[in-house]
This record gives C-alpha cells, structure tokens and sequence, in this order.
C-alpha cells in the first residue's frame, strides 16, 4: 500500500538541499573557523603549535627582526620547555624548567650551530635549520637532548595613515597576516596575505592592497583601500587590546559584517556594513568584546593572522 | 482476526507504527535543523540566487512564491477528496506542493548556513522555530503518505500535518518577508 511518490518528492528535497549546502561548503571552506565569538577569548589566545612557548619571549623579539625566526620546544626528559629566537647572526633563549628555575641565554649562530650561554653555567647549543633546532642543553652540571620547531607567533601592528585617512591593524601569525582598514565612515577593507622576511603583502576585494615594511618593531607601507585611494602608513608593534576585531551578525534582517581596528590605547574605529550600506561601526566594549545594536547584545571576534578575512 | 472482540485493535496497529515512524522522522528533521542552525557557526553569506536586488531580496520574494502556491495546496487539499472530484485536483495539489517546497529549499539552506538558528528578537526567535517546524512537519507528511495505509490511516492525520506545514510556511513568511517588505519596501 506504500507509495513512493511522497517519498520521492522528500528525496528530491534532501538532494537539493545537499547540493546547496555542499556548494556553501565549498566556496566557504575556510571562513566557518575564521571568526567565532564564542570561543576565541583574547587576541593572543592562538599559540604555537608545540604548545609551550615561554612567555618571556614576546613577539617584539622576533617580528623585529628583518631575517627571524622562532622555536619552541623541550628536552627530551622534558626538565625544560625551550624557545629560541632567531635574528640574524644573533640568538636569543629562555629556558624554563618550572617556575623558580627560569634562564635566559644568548649567544649567535654560525654555519648552521647555535651557541648560547647564560648564567650560572647554563648553556645551549644546537643545529639550526629552517625545520627545527636539535642540541643539547647543559645545565646543573648535566646535558639534556632538546629539540624545538619553529614557533608561529601572533604580533600585532596597529597605526594610521600619514594623513589620518584611516586607520589599520595588521595581525601577524607565522607567515600569514590579515589587515583591517577602515576610516570609521564610508571606507573600509579586510585585507589578507603572508610576511615573507620582513614584507608584508596583503590583498583584499575592489583592488585592495597593503605592502609594508617590517622595521624594527614597526610597519612601514603603504594602504589601499580601494582603487584609487592609496595612502602611506606607519603602525607600530602593540599589546592588548590592539588587533583587528570582527563581528558577523544580522541586523535588520540584513546580513552584516562590522569590522574595527583598535589602537594600543583602545581607540578603535569602525565600519558596519550592513548588507550593502556602510554606517560607522558601534563601540565596542574591548573588556569582552561585546557591542550592542538597537538593544539587543553581540560579541564581537579578535581576528589572527591565519584566519580567513577575505572570502576566495 | 480470528475472534470478533479483537479485530478492532490489530487493525488499528497496521497503520500506527509507519505513521508513529514518519511523527518521529519529522521531529528529528526539526530538531536537527535546529541543533545545526545553533552549532554552525554562519558565514553571513552564502550562494545567491540571479536576478534579485539582493540575496535578502531574493529569499523573500521565493517565500512569497513559495506562498502563493501553498495557497493553491490549500485550495486543492479539501477538494480532492470529495466525492467525484476531478482527477486533475490530485496532481495540481501535488505539483504546486512539489514547486512550493523546491522554492523554499534555497532560502533554508541560505537561512541555516549564513544565519543559523537565533533568538535575538521575537521575530527572530519565532521565524528560526517555525523554519525548523516546517521542515519537520513536511518530512512527517511526506513519510506519512509514502509509508502508511492511505485508506486506512486516521482522517484528521492529513489536515492536521498539512496544516502544520501551511501555518510554519505563513508564519515564516509574516516574520521574514512580509516583515522586509514592509519595513524596507519590495526592493533593495
């Protein structure tokens, strides 16, 4: 008595619905893990991927290096977690072995070897290459077997344009950063690309471009934010709360993306677009990242250098 | 069947468990659209669809299409069930059915994918339930007439989930485009 009309009808759907989806999927692969509000907490919550870098060991240290690199890892016994800083012909490393016990050490590299010294005897050396750094440390009188890997390093660069046009954040993470460009008002663009020594490259949608210089603990470049409009810039290295924050939520039945770009000092200036209107972006509360549109609450994403800003 | 006092329950019994099936696949249909709806978190964009002012445009003005042909399923549905009714009855409800519910299928899959399930107003909160609602409520339907006894299976079973999808696909239209339309005019 069954019939498979119905049942047809329903399977037609699914398929439908499936190959919808999937082509949502496709061209959006990235951007579902790009910005989530619940859980990414603090714009430095992304670390390395071994896990324990010390924190001693700020990000001033290495992006301000032209040539830089950094490892994190730990001794074989794992006594100590290890990160060493790479720049140039010079090297620097924080060893930790708990909490009394920490030391810094530094030293050089030379053909490849890496010879640090610190107090009290404690020394380190190593076989560097672009994949990882094996040696051995030598402390309390004994030697430990260590390797470490290179370490991806979030840092973040925020600063204006040299005529105040606009303002940026730049977010740095390994080898890939994004940049959020906005003037508060009518001019804004998620920009995306990779740090290669010490160029910036960035590219966004409607011929956006960002090339800077990495310079010491600033960036140095140029910013477009859309053709035509192109603007030099400085921005500097800068802790918490600077960063590029994003929030993608629907207002007024319309699908809106806000962006801002925070100084050290927590100004930050924004833009909502909402559907195609551009409207100054609402103030964002850097203690938790919440803003408020028309009374109803949101919570805005810190955004790193791997996330995915700019749609392929 | 072999006594006369017995026959009324096992009767009964050959048509509750396909529909009990096809209730529970309707909830689940219902209840995963909205658990995906919550988890996924939306991309705020998704496929468009040629030949709208916008992608809000065009979800709303396919739920008012959608709509106009659930006007003929409601039309049709009493209908064909009379005594001598046209036979064309039959196919008209099941093709505009069938056309009203593809209409709907790109506006869901961009509703979930770049929305998800949210309750920051009540016309939002109303709209993401009755999304999952009426999902649900077809999925039953459909199982329903495919799996159960049509003769058999209790008279109210078809209106009831019939009008359930009816009443969700009214609902979601006066919460997402009646509400666009009126607050932001018939176009982008």
């Amino acid at each position: 008595m069954a019939r498979s009309g119905p049942l047809y009808t329903l399977g037609a759907v699914a398929a439908l619905a499936a190959i919808l989806l999937t082509v949502d999927l496709r061209i959006s692969s990235a951007p579902s893990n790009a910005a989530s509000p619940a859980t990414t907490a603090s714009p430095v919550g992304t670390a390395s991927p071994v896990g324990t870098p010390s924190p001693s060991t700020s990000p001033a240290q290495v992006a301000s290096a032209p040539q830089h690199a950094l490892f994190a890892g730990r001794s074989s016994g794992d006594e100590f977690t290890v990160a060493i800083a790479i720049n140039g012909r010079k090297a620097a490393a924080d060893l930790n072995a708990g909490l009394p016990s920490q030391a810094s050490l530094t030293g050089s590299v030379s053909g490849g070897q890496v010879k640090l010294t610190g107090g009290n005897g404690v020394g380190l050396t190593g076989a560097v290459s672009a994949a990882a750094v094996f040696g051995t440390i030598t402390a309390f009188g004994r030697a430990f077997p260590f390797s470490a890997e290179p370490a991806v390093v979030q840092a973040v660069y925020a600063g204006r344009s040299s005529g105040n046009e606009v303002t940026l954040a730049v977010d740095t993470e390994g080898n890939k950063a994004v940049a959020y460009v906005c003037n508060g008002k009518n001019i804004e663009a998620w920009l995306q690309g990779s740090v290669s020594g010490n160029q910036v490259t960035l590219t966004g949608k409607k011929g956006a471009t960002l090339t800077g210089t990495l310079s010491g603990l600033d960036l140095f470049g140029t910013v477009t934010p859309r053709t035509g409009q192109t603007f030099p810039f400085a921005a500097a290295l800068s802790p918490h709360p600077a960063g590029v924050y994003q929030a993608r939520i629907e207002v007024n039945g319309l699908a809106t993306r806000i962006g801002w770009a925070v100084l050290p000092d927590g100004t930050q200036i924004g833009v909502a677009v909402e559907g195609t209107a551009e409207l100054p972006a609402p103030p964002l509360d850097l203690s938790d990242n919440g803003f408020s549109i028309d009374g109803a609450s949101f919570t805005a994403a810190p955004v790193a250098g791997q996330d995915v800003v700019v749609s392929p | 069947m072999t006594s006369e006092h017995t026959t009324a329950s096992p009767a009964r019994d050959q048509f509750a468990t396909p529909i009990v099936v096809s209730l529970l696949a309707g909830c689940a249909v219902a209840i995963l659209l909205g658990v995906y709806g919550k988890l996924h978190h939306p991309t705020g964009f998704s496929i468009d669809i040629a030949g709208f002012s916008s992608p809000l445009y065009a979800k709303a003005w396919l739920t008012t299409a959608a709509l106009v042909f659930a006007a003929i399923q409601l039309a049709t549905a009493y209908r064909m069930y009379r005594p001598g009714a046209a036979a064309w009855l039959a196919g008209l409800h099941r093709w505009s059915g069938r056309i009203a519910i593809v209409l709907t299928v790109p506006v869901i899959i961009h509703c979930i994918y770049a929305l998800g399930f949210q309750s920051y107003s009540l016309r939002v909160l109303v709209h993401s339930v009755l999304g999952c609602l009426f999902y649900g409520a077809f999925v039953a339907k459909m199982l329903s007439l495919g799996l159960a006894n049509r003769s058999t299976m209790p008279r109210w079973l078809m209106p009831v989930l019939g009008g359930a999808v009816l009443l969700s696909l009214i609902g979601l239209w006066a919460t997402s485009a009646l509400w666009l339309f009126t607050t932001k005019g018939l176009h982008s």
